[in-house]
């Protein structure tokens, strides 16, 4: 497939990834903040998700400021408003090699996050039910892919986007985590939420069958092969993807990303470092998440390379 | 609201021809259509109007404005009554249409060529070598069976007497095809049965016939070919027809950075490299379509593409050098032209025209400039156009000043006042002025037109100005059996 058409999808699976975190993430928090006798401290969120050079962090008055400033905010590139701007022109650009259904599922998100109803939603009333809405679409748009199109190189590239993406937000998300969270006792509660945004905390109790302990949160963000949010299960399922484009790939180029997501899917595998042990894991967090990276350079490099 | 009697407020203009009335009656192939209109109440309607709004604005069938850093999604204005035509008066407009563009096929390769038609007096030298759109890079030029207008759109009018005539050639990169398809897919969803019960001909066979004549302009030593549709890129004002034809057909969508010529050999880079490419569906213009031999500050193009052409390693559709042909001033020779290659008489109509170089055309034509339309030869998109009757002093003043500075680059044309059809405007019936483009496909087996087109339409009143960027919609065009 053309290069120019592979880079789209690609970024076009991030930027929905972007989307969908981002939003899981506010959702729960909002829910937080709501049922707690403090004020909820959102500065973490807004370093977290805004955009990384903004010097002009915005004033936070209410909850109703984060929400405007992370997901409707038009004036700057990490806002939801922009990664769905994003993926729908990345989508327009290839609206001839996706199929219609996946081109209609993305306009209908954009159309949905420009509705005034939308702003009036989470600026005004009920911002839950505006984010509920948006996730719908979220969740459309992956059904979408998964059942319309074709499982040659495109469906190939938009799942390496995604997986790619999603190890790099596990990874962020439990980094901001550890270095921000209040110890003590709402600490468990902390985490309990974090768990409920990733749709992780029925699986929690099944898997590790204890009351919530940090250390298997942690394991379990990071390490759980069945998580599908974990970055180990991200990992593999990169390489998985990676190992389908080996026919059409020229061999050279093939070899030399095989074995950077190898590494990155054994180096963490096989990593000796203690769920418990904080200091250590900030380390494994910073070479995991290079390595991922890295990933991502070799792919635009050797498969988008066509400017 | 009820439509039972709409047909009072009916004010069709009787010196214009109306595709629906005549003199207060129904005709009758429009009898079915305006019986089901009847039984409907407003509200039905309005309600139809909506919905087809809503499923342009959906299915992302827009085109958008860019202002203040965001976009601006529209839709171009659909009008959801159909126009009806006859099957008598399509045969008489496909005969007409392949007869016409027959002869201009074979002009482009005189003209190219052996140059027997300037050569036997028919037409002057000087107009062709005046004329901007011609390529003296495609001198001597061999194209693929001799085929030069693959893709056509011939813009047609019905004058007062509902006679048909020729308004324009566009033999270069015609579009509106893709509204053809889908105001069709619009119809059916908006009056769901009515159009087995009129017995309207089907649309779409066209991609198909287009990739087949696509694939057979390939080298026939080739079992695979490879097609791509070259497009400008998503800011084109016709993008999602672009994307759209790639779809229907399954060829790649590519935009100049995605081909590399290399050898006279035209390439596309693909995650697995490099992949040759043997025809080209292009929708850049002549223009921008290699930098180092046309305009040199184009990146819609590919550098190299046009030697790569010349030595045959690639097929490009439609051929480089077609404006000579669809010129405006060059379009007054079309019935000689007919007379001269094929020996038969014209079957459709060509407009009057005045070429404003000569002196005399140029005294008569500003004496009666209120009936007059003057444009550019190589116009489009309805601008830099007067149209006389509605032009102010001022505008007729400077205008005239303009045509002085180069007079072979204006003709001159008397008003054909276009045929009427009923709108769907404010919750009323309302007849609005309609031209027709049909589009031919001109393959190595033949000529070939899906019966049909795109009817665009003057939504302002009394306006006689169709294009889209003036104020313009289009409507779904029903050809019967």
């Amino acid at each position: 497939m053309l290069s120019r058409v592979a880079d789209a999808v690609f970024w076009t699976a991030r930027y929905m990834e972007r989307t969908d975190n981002i939003l899981r993430m506010l959702r729960t928090n909002y829910i937080a903040s709501q049922d707690e006798i403090l004020e909820f401290d959102w500065r973490p969120w807004v370093k977290q998700y805004g955009p990384p050079d903004d010097k002009s962090q915005i004033e936070i008055v209410s909850y109703r400021d984060v929400i405007n400033y992370l997901i409707l905010s038009r004036q700057h590139d990490a806002s939801v408003f922009s990664f769905i701007v994003r993926a729908r022109e990345n989508a327009r650009s290839v609206q001839d090699f996706i199929t219609k259904e996946l081109w209609q599922c993305l306009n209908d998100y954009y159309h949905l996050i420009r509705s005034p109803h939308t702003e009036q939603l989470l600026l005004n009333d009920d911002p839950l039910t505006a984010m509920d809405s948006l996730l719908r679409e979220s969740t459309i748009y992956y059904g979408t892919v998964d059942t319309t199109m074709g499982r040659g190189e495109g469906y190939t590239f938009i799942n390496l986007g995604k997986f790619v993406e999603r190890s790099l937000q596990s990874l962020d998300l439990l980094s901001m985590k550890l270095e921000t969270l209040p110890k003590g006792a709402s600490e468990a509660s902390h985490w309990k939420y974090l768990l409920y945004s990733l749709s992780g905390y029925e699986f929690h109790g099944k898997y590790y069958k204890n009351s919530l302990h940090t250390h298997d949160v942690i394991h379990q963000l990071l390490f759980n092969p069945q998580f599908p949010h974990s970055v180990l299960y991200s990992l593999i399922q990169t390489e998985r993807y990676f190992k389908r484009l080996g026919p059409i790939s020229l061999p050279d180029h093939f070899k030399e990303i095989e074995f950077a997501v190898g590494k990155a899917v054994n180096d963490l595998k096989y990593s000796l470092v203690d769920c418990k042990d904080v200091d250590n894991l900030q380390e494994l967090f910073k070479t995991s998440r290079q390595q991922v990276l890295t990933i991502g350079q070799k792919l635009a490099t050797l498969y988008f390379g066509y400017s | 609201m009820n439509l039972s009697n709409f047909l009072e407020d009916y004010n069709s203009n009787p010196t214009v021809w109306d595709e629906m009335c005549l003199k207060g009656d129904i005709r009758q192939h429009y009898q079915l259509f305006f019986d089901y209109f009847q039984r409907s109440s407003g509200e039905e309607i309005e309600k139809k109007d909506e919905l087809a709004k809503k499923l342009f604005m959906s299915q992302g069938i827009t085109f958008t404005v860019y202002s203040s850093g965001e976009g601006i999604e529209k839709i171009f204005p659909f009008d959801l009554i159909p126009r009806i035509i006859t099957g008598s008066e399509w045969e008489h407009i496909e005969a007409g249409i392949k007869q016409r563009l027959k002869a201009l096929n074979i002009f482009l390769r005189d003209v190219y060529h052996d140059q027997f038609i300037i050569k036997d007096g028919i037409v002057p030298a000087a107009l062709i070598n005046s004329c901007p759109n011609f390529l003296r890079e495609m001198v001597g030029v061999e194209v693929p069976f001799g085929i030069y207008t693959h893709i056509a759109g011939i813009d047609l009018i019905r004058d007062s007497d509902g006679s048909f005539y020729v308004l324009e050639d566009n033999l270069r990169t015609p579009s509106g095809v893709s509204y053809m398809l889908e105001n069709r897919n619009m119809t059916y969803r908006l009056f769901p049965g009515l159009m087995p019960k009129n017995g309207v001909r089907s649309v779409k066979d066209y991609p198909d016939l287009l990739l087949k004549n696509l694939l057979s302009l390939a080298n026939s030593q080739k079992s695979e070919p490879t097609v791509v549709l070259l497009t400008p890129g998503i800011f084109n004002s016709a993008y999602f027809e672009h994307t759209t034809l790639a779809r229907l057909m399954g060829i790649e969508l590519v935009e100049g950075r995605d081909l590399v010529v290399d050898n006279a050999k035209v390439f596309m880079k693909t995650t697995a490299g490099l992949k040759q490419v043997d025809v080209i569906y292009r929708r850049v213009d002549d223009e921008f379509l290699d930098p180092l031999v046309f305009n040199s500050e184009s990146i819609l193009g590919v550098s190299g593409l046009y030697h790569a052409y010349r030595k045959g390693n690639v097929a490009i559709v439609n051929a480089m050098g077609n404006g000579v042909a669809d010129d405006k001033a060059i379009y007054t020779f079309v019935p000689q032209m007919i007379k001269y290659y094929l020996n038969e008489e014209p079957i459709l109509k060509t407009v009057p025209t005045y070429s404003m170089d000569d002196p005399e055309h140029f005294n008569h034509v500003f004496k009666d400039v209120d009936k007059m339309v003057i444009k550019q030869t190589n116009g489009s998109g309805g601008y830099g156009m007067l149209m006389g009757h509605s032009a102010t002093e001022t505008q007729v003043v400077e205008y005239k000043s303009e045509v002085i500075k180069n007079p072979r680059q204006f003709i001159a044309q008397p008003i054909i006042s276009l045929s009427s059809v009923p709108c769907y405007i404010n919750g009323k019936i309302q007849p609005r002025r309609v031209d027709l483009r049909p589009f031919a496909l001109y393959g190595p087996q033949g000529i070939e037109i899906v019966p049909g087109g795109l009817t665009r339409v003057a939504l302002r009143e009394g306006s006689l100005v169709v294009n889209s960027s003036q104020g313009g919609g289009s409507k779904d065009t029903w050809v019967l059996m």
